[in-house]
């Protein structure tokens, strides 16, 4: 992860039970969040889950119906004491999904502007504009309509114009989604490097889990305008809290069986499941999700990554513990990698990818391993 | 709709915070000079003493409103006019709409620039022309006719039912429909169409079918405001309806208030009842620009333009030929009607001569009409963009409580006919004592020409405001920009098209306003719509078509104007 900028820990903004609705429906419910200064937090969550309006809260651009809002010791919203500070009056940086380049003004005046509004002298403003705009490689452009620019092109200047005035915090709204996708990886590695180096506090929003895990140094994932679950992302990948942070982040394999009476070999924590359907007979283990022991006979599934799978083609040999055999239904070469479906001998199937290191053929029977260290079991 | 724009994923509106305070202040100007000269007006239908005797209530006015026996007549000729107007204006429109925006049409942002230019024409001076060429007995066109053999008397006469439909279609009606419509259509997505052709839909019925569907909340918007519109028309029926005892709703108000004795409870009796018929037109106006029902049709696509193929030429010449008679015919024929020694008389011993023009601008009266007449409008124009551009960025853009009433007290103005509105302004600036200063001066006329371009400059401004991004406005927010600040520097700049082209219609709305204006003016104050009226009350109608003549190159001159400066306007 690189160094750590210093001031590290310093908490620059608070969200303490944060509630937003609009007419009945709730869209942000009782949100706590903190953010520590020189981190990229990240609000991760489907369309409607109540990523946005938090950060429009944070913005200033919505009002709380109720909770606190404070950044950097500041109370800059707060619904029981009737107070709220303008965004104009915030001092952050946002960049928007539309990046909202201004098509009135040109590339230096779309990063003057809020130079000018802070009263800065013009050989002030000149030097800063020009400095954040060599940052991003936009230097020679200061003269073209901000909107004749190539998309790429547009995130950056929105990006510098957040920037210039050294905000306490960044807001990003979804700033790639309007990108394609080479360019979106390119942007994204960009926004980093700068991250890193000007060690600024991010808050960003996204639905895009691969963003959002390649970007944050902890995120939160929102469902239904609450937070499920915060951590950092490889907390939050390997160790969900719920179905749902587990289903939103990656890809999982989930099957369904019942609790086995507690089997021998198995080590504290962990559950064995005997699988049901057609896969009646077999048995799997892992640790237990959930936070309450498992009953013998309740149902239960079990999930794994697709790629903490094991694969090999099936010799025919003993049954082996936390195994399962299949075929290969359908098979796809996508460049790096097969893309498999394999089947248990009814209807579902599960997607795994395999290796391209091996000639695989559609209808090849495979035996598939599930370290139980890898596999969790949930209550169903 | 709703699959439509559910497909689209359109944004929740956006509010943002304007200071409640400033709101507030807009509302209660407004409600001042609109809500409450309204309300004098329903008061005064039950005020039944005559003017200069102490005020006395009762319900004769309604009574006498209600008996007049023309009133029946009355209401059918609106009706039946209106209904007339729209059924052959609004096909016409939507068709050259279509044409203009959708199609290779050759020339077509000039033909368009034709139509803003006839939107432009004052109905009055269109009036005159038009009575050159179809008077039954000395117009050109019937004496052409007559001079055919086999042909005894020419066969139009434009003092008759058709002939005052005919002039509104040709006025109003059809050209205010076209230049709202053309924008509309041209921002439609082009991906509705492409996929009806794809799915191997001709050009026709793909129009038929998706681009006129598609568009029906705009087409039925523009409908709302035409009949609005001609539910008060007046000048027309004043001058074509007269000499054939023909009266509407609106010429029938006139007359009550004309006579000796003025009887205003009857005539605020009738306005109370045209207020009432109004107010659901303009609820159902409401209901359609409210709530994304427009979001169908906004810019940020290519539209692409269907080939007309081999109908181009004749398509071509026909829309040229309407061109002609809404702008053509009316300049030529008014500009000739100035140089007549007896207007209208074409077959008198050399008619031609170059004294009216000399009398008219000898005259100093008409110098300081002009001079009335340009601080008014250009004062109009500032004030209009000013005053209307808050009011629609309060309705589209804040969470302010009062918007839904600001927005519906904007269309007030539209409910009653202009006369009413200009004797309820007098009555408020007569009755309120720090208002009474105003009364005479161009300030007043300032105001009544605001208040009377309020509906149609709103609406646009509004429509123009819903396509802006909201994330334009709070991007400067977050920047550090006050609302001000934002209001000047993003706001402002980005609206710059719509606004003068507000500003270029209101300015051309005051400069040939004589509705809201025939109450309110003095000697002091009077512009030169009101001294080409007084010119025809005199008789005078060699005088009264030179001021309407210069009155038209006024407002041609804002259309060209306002072209020059690339403008582009419209619902959608």
């Amino acid at each position: 992860m690189g160094a750590q900028p210093a001031g590290v820990g310093e908490t620059v903004l608070t969200l303490d039970r944060v509630s937003k609705r609009f007419s009945e429906a709730a869209a942000v419910d009782s949100v706590s969040l903190s953010i520590r200064r020189g981190e990229v937090f990240t609000l991760l969550g489907p369309s409607g889950c109540g990523k946005t309006t938090t950060l429009r809260l944070v913005a200033g651009l919505e009002r709380p119906d109720a909770g606190e809002i404070t950044l950097r010791d500041r109370v800059v919203a707060s619904a029981a004491r009737r107070h709220f500070v303008a965004p104009n009056q915030r001092n952050l940086g946002m960049v928007f999904q539309s990046y909202a380049v201004w098509p009135h003004m040109t590339v230096f005046e779309n990063v003057a502007y809020p130079l000018q509004l802070r009263g800065l002298p013009k050989a002030a403003v000149r030097e800063k504009v020009a400095r954040v705009l060599d940052l991003v490689g936009l230097g020679g452009t200061e003269s073209r309509p901000g909107t004749r620019l190539s998309g790429g092109q547009m995130q950056r200047l929105a990006l510098c114009r957040a920037l210039v005035y050294e905000p306490d915090l960044l807001l990003l709204d979804e700033p790639f989604s309007n990108l394609d996708a080479k360019l979106r990886e390119q942007m994204r590695v960009e926004v980093k490097l700068l991250q890193r180096r000007l060690g600024i506090t991010v808050l960003f929003v996204t639905h895009d889990q691969v963003e959002a895990l390649s970007l944050s140094d902890r995120l939160a994932v929102m469902h239904r305008g609450r937070v499920e679950q915060v951590g950092s992302p490889r907390a939050l990948y390997e160790r969900p809290a719920s179905a749902f942070v587990r289903d939103f982040l990656g890809q999982t394999v989930v099957l369904s069986g019942s609790v086995a009476a507690p089997a021998s070999g198995s080590g504290p924590g962990r559950v064995t499941v005997a699988m049901n359907g057609t896969l009646t007979g077999c048995t799997l283990t892992g640790r237990n999700a959930a936070e309450a022991a498992l009953a013998p006979g309740a149902a239960a599934t079990i999930a794994i990554r697709p790629e903490d799978i094991q694969v090999a083609p099936d010799d025919r040999g003993p049954r082996e513990a936390h195994h399962l055999l299949g075929a290969i239904d359908a098979l796809s070469f996508v460049g790096d990698r097969y893309e498999a479906r394999v089947s248990f001998g009814g209807e579902h199937g599960i997607v795994l990818l395999l290796t391209r290191a091996r000639e695989w053929r559609e209808g090849e029977r495979v035996r598939l391993g599930f370290p139980p260290e890898l596999v969790t079991v949930w209550p169903a | 709709m709703a699959g439509l724009s559910d497909a689209l994923a359109a944004p929740r509106p956006r509010r943002l915070e304007l200071p409640g305070v400033l709101c507030t202040l807009v509302l209660a100007a407004v409600a001042l000079c609109v809500v409450f000269p309204l309300l004098l007006v329903a008061l005064q239908s039950l005020q039944v003493a005559p003017p200069g005797q102490p005020a006395r209530y009762g319900l004769d006015g309604w009574r006498a409103a209600l008996g007049e026996p023309g009133l029946r007549a009355a209401l059918v000729n609106t009706l039946t006019v209106t209904f007339a107007r729209q059924l052959i204006s609004l096909p016409l429109a939507v068709l050259i709409a279509w044409l203009l925006a959708r199609t290779d049409l050759p020339g077509r942002s000039w033909i368009e620039f034709g139509f803003w230019a006839a939107f432009f024409l004052p109905p009055f001076t269109v009036t005159l022309a038009w009575i050159l060429l179809l008077d039954p007995e000395y117009g050109l066109v019937n004496t052409s006719i007559a001079a055919l053999p086999f042909v005894g008397a020419g066969p139009f006469n434009i003092y008759s039912f058709w002939g005052i439909v005919w002039v509104h279609v040709v006025t109003g009606s059809l050209t205010v429909k076209v230049i709202l419509l053309t924008p509309a259509f041209r921002n439609m997505n082009a991906a509705f169409e492409e996929a009806s052709r794809v799915a191997g839909a001709g050009t026709l019925r793909t129009a038929l079918r998706i681009t006129v569907p598609v568009m029906a909340p705009a087409i039925l918007s523009v409908l709302l405001l035409g009949t609005m519109v001609s539910l008060q028309t007046f000048e027309v029926e004043q001058v074509l309806g007269l000499p054939f005892r023909f009266f509407v709703f609106s010429t029938t108000i006139y007359d009550l208030l004309v006579t000796r004795v003025p009887r205003y409870d009857a005539a605020t009796a009738l306005a109370v009842l045209i207020l009432a018929a109004m107010l659901p037109l303009v609820f159902a106006q409401q209901w359609l620009t409210r709530g994304g029902r427009y979001t169908t049709v906004t810019g940020q696509f290519q539209s692409r333009v269907h080939a007309l193929g081999r109908a181009r030429v004749p398509v071509t010449i026909g829309v040229l030929a309407l061109v002609v008679v809404v702008l053509g015919v009316p300049v030529a024929f008014a500009l000739l009607g100035t140089f007549m020694k007896l207007f209208g008389f074409f077959h008198v011993p050399d008619p031609w001569t170059l004294a009216n023009w000399r009398t008219v601008l000898g005259d100093e009266l008409f110098l300081r009409s002009l001079h009335n007449t340009l601080v008014l409008s250009i004062g109009t124009a500032v004030a209009a963009i000013l005053v209307h551009s808050l009011i629609a960025y309060i309705v589209v853009r804040t969470s302010y409580a009062g918007r839904r009433l600001l927005d519906f007290v904007s269309w007030l103005p539209f409910t009653v006919p202009g006369i009413i509105l200009g004797l309820a302004l007098l009555w408020l600036f007569l009755g309120v004592a720090f208002l009474r200063p105003l009364y005479g001066t161009t300030t007043l006329l300032i105001i009544a020409g605001v208040i009377a371009g309020m509906p149609l400059g709103v609406q646009i401004i509004r429509s123009g405001l819903m396509q802006l991004g909201a994330e334009l406005e709070e991007a400067s927010r977050i920047a550090g920009a006050t609302w001000w600040t934002t209001y000047r520097r993003i706001i402002l700049r980005l609206m710059a098209p719509t606004l003068l082209a507000v500003g270029m219609i209101t300015f051309v709305g005051a400069a040939r306003n004589i509705g809201n204006f025939a109450l309110l003016t003095t000697t002091a104050n009077r512009p030169l719509s009101i001294l080409q009226l007084d010119y025809v009350a005199q008789r005078k109608f060699e005088e009264a078509v030179v001021v309407a003549c210069i009155i038209m190159f006024v407002s041609l001159a804002g259309a060209l104007f306002a072209r020059l400066l690339g403008l582009r306007s419209g619902l959608g």
